[in-house]
Parts: structure tokens; sequence; C-alpha cells
């Protein structure tokens, strides 16, 4: 594993569109629901969401995030639609369980959220290069020094994860067990997690080091390698954005009149 | 006029009582090629980073004195300013990386855009510098992924381009193989002839004497001695400073050859003819040419081993008796696959592993943690606790050791291991060479029948490899296998018995110490490079 | 005030917090190996806050979860950075005030550090979800909670102050004994106070 991210470039128009298009669509994305307040709304950026998933053929990486939210929602479904403190209509029983109307539409809002979120989010996150984003970030003014950070935590954690593997077969090696009772399990913790710590503040102090003695920090604007080239999909996206946004809007002064 | 001129230096690190530098004065002119020696802790790192400003601008502490490059101050002028004058490469290829790009292209290209130069003239610079050190083909790969002499000569290019006219290595081949190392200095060799300032820290005295128009011996923060490196190395007080000098200079002492001027000769070609015309013959050391008989340690039997789809093993078949054996091969030869296997730590696709008359190929790590120990590379990837004896005990108090027995046999691993003295420090405010030492002892002190050393020898100066070699004898004397991987030829040459050479999953060789090293096709397929004191003997 | 607060933006600075994102997350993920029933994931943050100070605690909770919600696309992480930034404040402040030097100062810091989590979180919990956690512990003692008739909110409440009290509870009681053990040469690299003592 080189790298963290989930990003694969898959050279669509959705990956060649600036990192900025996509962050509007998430905004986008989440505003219209709750301008809009209708569930049905959430049905539209979803559906939105999965088709561009679709164009940026990414949707089957999306898969897993959203199974991952899936027991989260189980669970806000299981307890509003039980527990809700407004419940009175019931609308179907289960075993035991008594479901209602008003629990279960407040889960079915509060799911809606989540999946809207986690999918607009997912546009964004599988088909924007952090790298990019970063340097884009930079451009617009972002200080360096945090770009350094996000840059290098991608690049970091996946040397972490492999010292992780060393440091546990080297415990084990001195009969460390890491199966067992919770104390036996618990005693192992401390073992692993120090010199993961020591290992990274060592490394940490080199890593400074060499950022220093190639001009980290410098007071100079930075300078880039590439210009970014404009790509005409941006305004028509940005355009077509504002135009569903100002639609939704419209919408709602029309029915609220 | 001189290029660094160092007045009256003095600096101690923040919370420590000892002057890491103390009062240090000289001048080095332009396009020397300066060399560091002396012991671990003597201040060799110390003094290059002072050169740079990072001593005392980045560590803090008491600072006196002054480092003047091309008239610059280095203890005011910001490091991100120095670095256009001064250019540092260090140790640990790994931690050089930056860690901002996912390319090699965009590594190098880092320092130049921190320093701001425009696009156009950041290409070219790039790809002059990294054409000329051979690693334009990597250009697209992220570093991350690439082998130690590669990711180096990366963290050279990277400071290449940034145009610096001093070039600080310190210890840049301490952490690669064999291959690795000759790449890099055959990088060394590109900058002397390009006539840059080289500043080189190194062990590898054979290294210093060839590169080197003069050399710093420094010993406990002070410059003991700052001369030729003929005139160094012929010093007799030299071992003193924790300094050994190069083989050839040692067979020349030997025999009594000298130099017009007194001295002895410091490389190979000075060395043979010396030799030659004083008409004398290296004697080869005398060794029990029959490998010793021994019962059986471990039996390999048709071992099959694969890391996902990747092949490492096929039909592999090995014997191993209580001889200290020493693997050897580059990186992704195998080696420490094949260790790990004997350690429980990786499961065998077929075939049987036998210990004695035990069958381990189903046997879980901790189930012989008792049995075989393993030393990892790094220390700090197992030390723990805040207390050297207390980490030592931790081991032999996993596997069953009463509080008395594992203490006494702690404090002999320590003794062995040089830690005398030091049972109550706490590693981290130890040097990383002590740590490895006592990453040695914590797994001694478990009393294993068998003992695994991962490239023990890494980051150690003279005395600490003396230190290992001991021990292995020791160990050796009391009747348990030692097996070590190592990249260090000489340190095989001079400590072990049997020697099997691997390269890509296959053993090449398994023999006597001897054979091994006359064996030249092997030696290559294996890109190892002979023991210097076998050069010596053949050349002559 | 000021003093508290003070922070150096120094190269070893910026670096300390990729690492410090790195500890989180390798906390966790040991946990899990483990198969611990907490999270463990603040270690970095409060290591960040301890040696650097709140503001780079501060800033490496934040960036940790926003981090994480922007690359691996859990945007319920996302929403936490708020709580996670809480935490690198108050044990950076808490660290600069003196509570990390003995161990029962530190039991005091982690108390502290669990109950800023509680408090931001809760409203977050509501708000987004409703009051559960997804934690199984936690939100079953809030199913309960509710079963009988108790405000969302103080629901919501105890939910968290099962799951993060005892979790920062053994966070910085692993913080304080790593950082016991840190020479002074690694950490006056983060020592806001340190200047260079002249020798002549």
């Amino acid at each position: 594993m080189s790298s963290f991210s989930l990003y694969v470039d898959k050279g669509t128009w959705l990956h060649k569109l600036h990192p900025y298009t996509k962050l509007l669509y998430i905004l986008v994305a989440i505003v219209i629901p709750i301008i809009g307040g209708n569930l049905y709304f959430f049905l539209i950026t979803i559906g939105i969401s999965l088709g561009l998933l679709i164009c940026g053929r990414t949707l089957r990486r999306a898969l897993p995030l959203v199974a991952f939210s899936f027991t989260l929602i189980a669970v806000i479904f299981l307890v509003q639609g039980l527990f809700y403190h407004d419940n009175e209509t019931v609308l179907f029983q289960l075993w035991k369980l008594t479901f209602y109307k008003e629990g279960v539409l407040y889960a079915t809002r509060i799911g809606g959220n989540i999946l809207n979120m986690l999918l607009s989010f997912a546009v964004f996150v599988l088909c924007t290069s952090p790298q990019e984003l970063v340097e884009e970030l930079e451009k617009s003014g972002f200080s360096p020094k945090f770009g350094y950070i996000i840059n290098s935590v991608f690049q970091i954690i996946p040397q972490m994860m492999k010292s992780k593997n060393t440091i546990m077969d080297a415990q084990r090696s001195r009969g460390m067990e890491t199966e067992g009772s919770v104390m036996v399990r618990v005693k192992a913790f401390f073992p692993m997690i120090s010199p993961v710590v020591m290992s990274s503040l060592v490394n940490t102090r080199e890593r400074a080091i060499a950022l220093e003695v190639r001009g980290f920090g410098r007071k100079n604007p930075k300078s880039y390698l590439s210009e970014r080239t404009k790509y005409v999909g941006d305004r028509i996206a940005v355009l077509v954005l504002i135009m569903i946004l100002a639609a939704v809007i419209a919408w709602r002064v029309v029915t609220c009149l | 006029m001189p290029v660094i001129t160092i007045d009256h230096l003095k600096y101690k690190y923040p919370g420590t009582d000892r002057l890491a530098l103390d009062d240090i004065s000289l001048t080095i002119e332009k396009g020397e090629f300066i060399g560091i020696v002396g012991r671990n802790g003597a201040g060799k790192s110390t003094l290059s980073q002072a050169i740079i400003g990072l001593v005392p601008q980045f560590y803090k502490g008491a600072y006196g004195g002054k480092v003047l490059v091309n008239g610059v101050q280095a203890d005011t002028c910001p490091v991100a300013e120095m670095c256009e004058k001064v250019g540092l490469v260090f140790q640990n290829p790994f931690n050089q990386l930056s860690g901002a790009s996912e390319t090699v292209y965009g590594e190098v290209a880092f320092g130049l855009q921190n320093l701001g130069i425009p696009a156009e003239e950041m290409k070219q610079r790039i790809e002059k510098v990294m054409k000329w050190l051979d690693i334009w083909e990597y250009k697209d790969r992220n570093p991350f992924n690439l082998s130690g002499g590669q990711m180096q000569r990366v963290a050279i290019a990277s400071v290449l381009v940034m145009q610096p006219e001093v070039i600080i290595l310190d210890e840049p081949t301490s952490q690669l193989d064999p291959e690795g190392s000759e790449q890099v200095f055959h990088v060394v060799d590109q900058l002397t002839e390009a006539g840059f300032t080289v500043i080189m820290v190194e062990q590898k005295m054979e290294k210093i004497a060839k590169y080197c128009n003069r050399v710093i011996l420094m010993n406990q923060g002070k410059v003991v001695d700052f001369d030729t490196p003929e005139k160094i190395f012929s010093r007799d007080d030299l071992e003193d400073f924790g300094v050994t000098p190069p083989v050839f200079t040692k067979a020349c002492r030997k025999y009594g050859l000298k130099r017009p001027d007194g001295t002895y000769p410091v490389v190979l070609e000075e060395a043979v003819s010396s030799f030659r015309e004083g008409g004398k013959q290296v004697e080869t050391v005398i060794r029990q040419k029959e490998l010793t008989k021994s019962e059986t340690v471990f039996t390999l039997e048709n071992l099959d081993f694969a890391y996902d789809t990747t092949k490492i093993f096929q039909k592999l078949n090995l014997l191993l008796d209580r001889k200290a054996t020493a693997i050897v091969g580059q990186n992704g030869a195998g080696k420490t696959t094949l260790v790990r296997l004997m350690k429980g730590l990786l499961k065998p696709g077929a075939g049987k592993i036998w210990f004695g008359t035990e069958d381990i190929s189903g046997k879980t790590v901790a189930m012989l943690a008792d049995k075989v120990g393993y030393v990892f590379q790094n220390p700090d990837d197992q030390i723990f606790k805040y207390n050297v004896l207390e980490e030592v005990m931790y081991g032999p108090l996993n596997i069953g050791m009463s509080e008395e027995e594992a203490k006494e046999k702690s404090l002999k691993a320590l003794e062995l291991m040089g830690l005398k003295g030091k049972e109550n420090h706490n590693p981290y405010d130890l040097e990383l060479n002590e740590r490895k030492m006592i990453a040695i002892a914590s797994i001694l002190a478990m009393d294993t029948d068998v003992v695994i050393l991962d490239e023990p020898t890494i980051a150690q100066d003279y005395p600490g490899r003396q230190l290992i070699g001991h021990m292995i004898q020791v160990l050796s004397e009391e009747g348990k296998l030692v097996i070590a991987i190592l990249h260090d030829m000489d340190f095989v040459e001079e400590y072990f018995e049997r020697v099997i050479i691997m390269s890509r999953g296959k053993i090449l060789f398994d023999g006597h110490v001897e054979d091994a090293f006359s064996q030249d096709a092997i030696l290559k397929e294996a890109c190892l490079k002979k023991p210097y004191y076998t050069e010596l003997a053949e050349s002559i | 005030m000021g003093k508290i607060f003070k922070t150096k933006f120094t190269v070893a600075t910026i670096v300390l917090i990729p690492a410090c994102i790195g500890i989180n997350y390798l906390g966790k993920l040991i946990a899990s190996v483990l198969k611990l029933p907490l999270w463990l994931d603040s270690i970095g943050t409060c290591i960040g806050a301890c040696l650097g100070g709140p503001i780079i605690g501060a800033i490496c909770g934040a960036l940790n979860n926003l981090i994480y919600g922007l690359t691996t696309g859990d945007n319920i992480t996302l929403i936490y950075a708020l709580t996670s930034l809480g935490i690198g404040l108050v044990v950076g402040i808490l660290a600069r005030l003196g509570f990390m030097e003995t161990f029962l100062k530190a039991l005091v810091c982690a108390v502290g550090g669990g109950l800023i989590a509680v408090v931001i979180s809760t409203p977050l919990n509501v708000i987004f979800w409703g009051g559960t956690t997804g934690n199984v512990w936690g939100d079953a003692l809030f199913a309960l909670t509710q079963a009988n008739g108790l405000p969302v909110w103080l629901g919501s409440f105890l939910d968290e102050v099962v799951v993060d009290v005892p979790d920062k509870l053994i966070t910085i009681v692993v913080v304080y004994y790593i950082l016991k053990g840190i020479p002074k040469k690694l950490t006056a690299l983060y020592d806001v106070n340190a200047e260079v003592e002249r020798l002549d």
C-alpha cells in the first residue's frame, strides 16, 4: 500500500474538474434538502451523487463507505423508531417491538442526511487528488505549512502502519501475548503504542531536519511546477450547480406563498 | 579565502551538562574533501550540523564561538537560507524524504519550490541533476517505494538541485546494503570529480582514505587532530579514539612498509605497490578449514514461501548446526524472510521446518519465544520502558523466568554488550548505537538456544563492532547457534565460520567463509563486495 | 493567559502534527487489533497538546478528523472535528498549567479532556443523529433512557459519558507514561521558551 488516500485517477471529466468545483457540489448537495425542506429532496441529491459516481467510474469504491454507515443508520432507526419522544402513531409491530411513524420519519430524515453527505463527499474524495487540492489551496493563499501537513499525512501513515507490524513482531518475539483475556490484551497495548510514539518522535526530528535543509519555512513565496490549465467543464459545472440551487430556492419560495 | 571558518566553537545540547563540541577551531578550503572520524558520540554529527546552523538554531541549547560559511554566520542565518550554501545528507534515507510528494520528481522539486525558483528553471535543474545521478528513470515512482540506495540518491539529488557550495554527507551509507552503498559511493566519486567541497562523516575508514584530502579526528567533542589521512591513520594512539585504520594501513604497519615521509599507505593501490616493492606477502588468516561438525539445530525441508503472489522460496533445503552463520546478499534476496520463517513470524506455504527433532512449521511466535531469539534491526521498534534493566527483563519475565533469574541473566547480558553501569539509565537518553546494544541484550537475557541478529552492525563504530563480535564468539562457545544477516563483509570475514550467500530466494553458496570470498562469479551475481583484506591479499 | 497559548510554528512543530495524526490512527488500529473495547484514537492529539501547547493540540485534533473525513469519505468523523479540537485545546491548557506533572494531576487532566469531549459531542449527536453515538454500550444506555421517557439531551449526554470518559482516562494515562520518559533533547524542540544560551 503506497497511498492512504482513496483517490484513483480514472481520467474522467469528473477527475478533471477543479477541486473547488467539487467542493461547491458538496455544499449544494447538503443545502438543497435543507432549503427544500421535503424528504424527497434527499432522493434527488442522493440520486445525483450516485449518477456522478457512475460517471466518475468509482461507484464500486464508494460502496464500502455506504456499507459502513448502514450500522449507524440501523441503530438510529431502531432507537428513534421505538423511543422517539414524539412517537404517537403506531406504524408496525415486529415481534414485541412497536415502531412509530414519527420516529421512523425522523430517522429517515437523519438517515437521508447521512447518506446524502456521505455520497456527495464520496464524489469529491474519490475523484480529487489530495495533492492537487493542497496545491490549489496553497495557490489561493493557504499556508504551505498547512499544505505540507495534509500532504505528509498521506505519505507517513502507510509507513507508520508498516512499523506497527514490525513492533508487534518484535514484542511477540519477546514473548508478549496479543490474544487471550482482556487483561492480557490491555497489557499488550502499552508495549505496542510506546515504541510507535517514540519512534515517530525520533523520526519526526529527523524529518524536520530534512525539511529545514530543503528551505522549508522560508518567507519568500513558493513556486510551482505547473500552472493549472483552465478547464471548460468547470464553468459549465459551476453554472449548472448555481442554476439548480436557484431553482430549489425558487420552488421553496413558490410553495411557501 | 576558506569556505568554512570555525572559531572556538562550543556547544551543549539542552538538558545535558557535557559539551558536545568543545572549543573547536579550524578552516576548510574550497574544493577540499574532508573526512570526520571518531567513535559514536564524539561530536561528528554535531559538528557537521553546526556548519549548516541546525546547531544551535534547531536544537537550542548553549552555544559559543563562531562558524562562518562564505562569511555568513551559521548560528544566526536561518537554516532555510543557509541551505543554498550548504547541503546536508544523513544516515536514514527514509526520514530524509519530505513526505510532501507522491513522486520522486516532486520530491526533488520540493526544495526548489521553497526557494521560489521559477518553473522553467526548476525543470531544467531537476532533469540535469536526476540524469547525472542516474535516477531519472524513477521520476514517476513513489519515493517511499524505492530501495535504500535509490532513496539516498534521491536525497542527494534533492540537495544538489539547490546548488550548494558545500555538501555534508553524514554516514550516508551506514543503513544501506552493499549494492546501495556502492551506488552512493559512485555519486561521491562524481561529486569529487565535479570539485564540490565535501565533508563526510564515515565509519568505513577505507572510504575515508580513498576520498579525503584531510581528516578531522574527533574525541569527546574536541578535535584531536586534523591532517592528511596518512598522518591520521599512522597515529599509534588511533584505537584510543575508537577508530581503527584501514585494513591496508594495518597490513603495511605489520610489515613495517612505510612511505618516504614515515607514514603508512592508506589506500589499496599504494599498499599493493609497497608490498611488491618490499617483496612481502600477506599471510592469510589461518583458520580451521574443515567445518566443525556438530548436531543439527534447524532443518528446512522443501520449503515453499510466497508473499501473496510473489514467490520467494521454492523447494528450499537447508541444514543449520551450531556454527556461527552469516547470511549475506542484497535486499530482497530473501534473507529476512528466511530467518522470520525460522522464528515462526511467517508460516511456510509448504515443506517442513524442524527445530531439533520438533516440527515448528505450525508453531506460533510466542511458543518459540524461549527457544529462538530474534533481534530486530531497529531498537526503537521494541524499547518501551524507561529503564534499561526493566526493558531487558521484559522478555525473560514473559517466558516465565523468576524475578531473580531474569535479573541475573539481564545483568549478565548487559555487561556482555558493554552497558555495565548504565542499567538504570533511560534508554532514550542513550544514543542509537547503545539502544541497539540494549535490544541485543534484551534477547540474550532470554537465554534462547538460537539467537538471530538482523543487521547488528548498523550504526556501530569500531568499539561497538568489536563488542558485537565478541558477543558472537561467547555465544558460540556456549554452544548456541548465532545466525546474523549482514551487509558488512569485513565483519563477516572476521567473526563468522559459515557463510550463506543468497540471491532472489536461492542459496548460491553455503560453506566456509574463506571459500565464500573466493567465489568471484557468485559474489558478482549476489552483488557483493569482497572484504578489503581479501581484496588486498588477492591484489598482491 | 497569553503565555498558556504561546505557540511557535517552527518546522519541528509543523512536522509534529502529521506524526500525531498518525499516532491517533495507530492507537485506534492497535486497540482494534487487540480487540479492546475503547477507541484510543486521540493519543496523538494529546501528545501534540502536551508538547506543542493548546493551539497545536487543537490543530492536531481538528485536522485529524478533517483529513480522515475528507480522505476516507467518512463524514461521520468530519463532524467530530470540533470535539477533537476541544480535547486538544483543553488537554493543552491543562498540561501548560502543570496537570501532566504527576499521575494524580494527569487524572484531573483526563477528566477534563473527557468532559469537554462529552460537552461538545452531545449537541452534535443530537443534531446529526438524534442522540446516538454508534457505540454499542453507549447506545444501549441511550435507548434505555429514551424508553423511560428522559429528555434526548440527557440520554445522549449519558451515552457520551459512558463512552468518552473512560476512553480519555486511559488515553491520558498512556500519554502520561510515554511523556514521562521522553529525553530533553526531543522535547526542547517544542519548548516555546527555549532560547539559545551563549557560552562566551
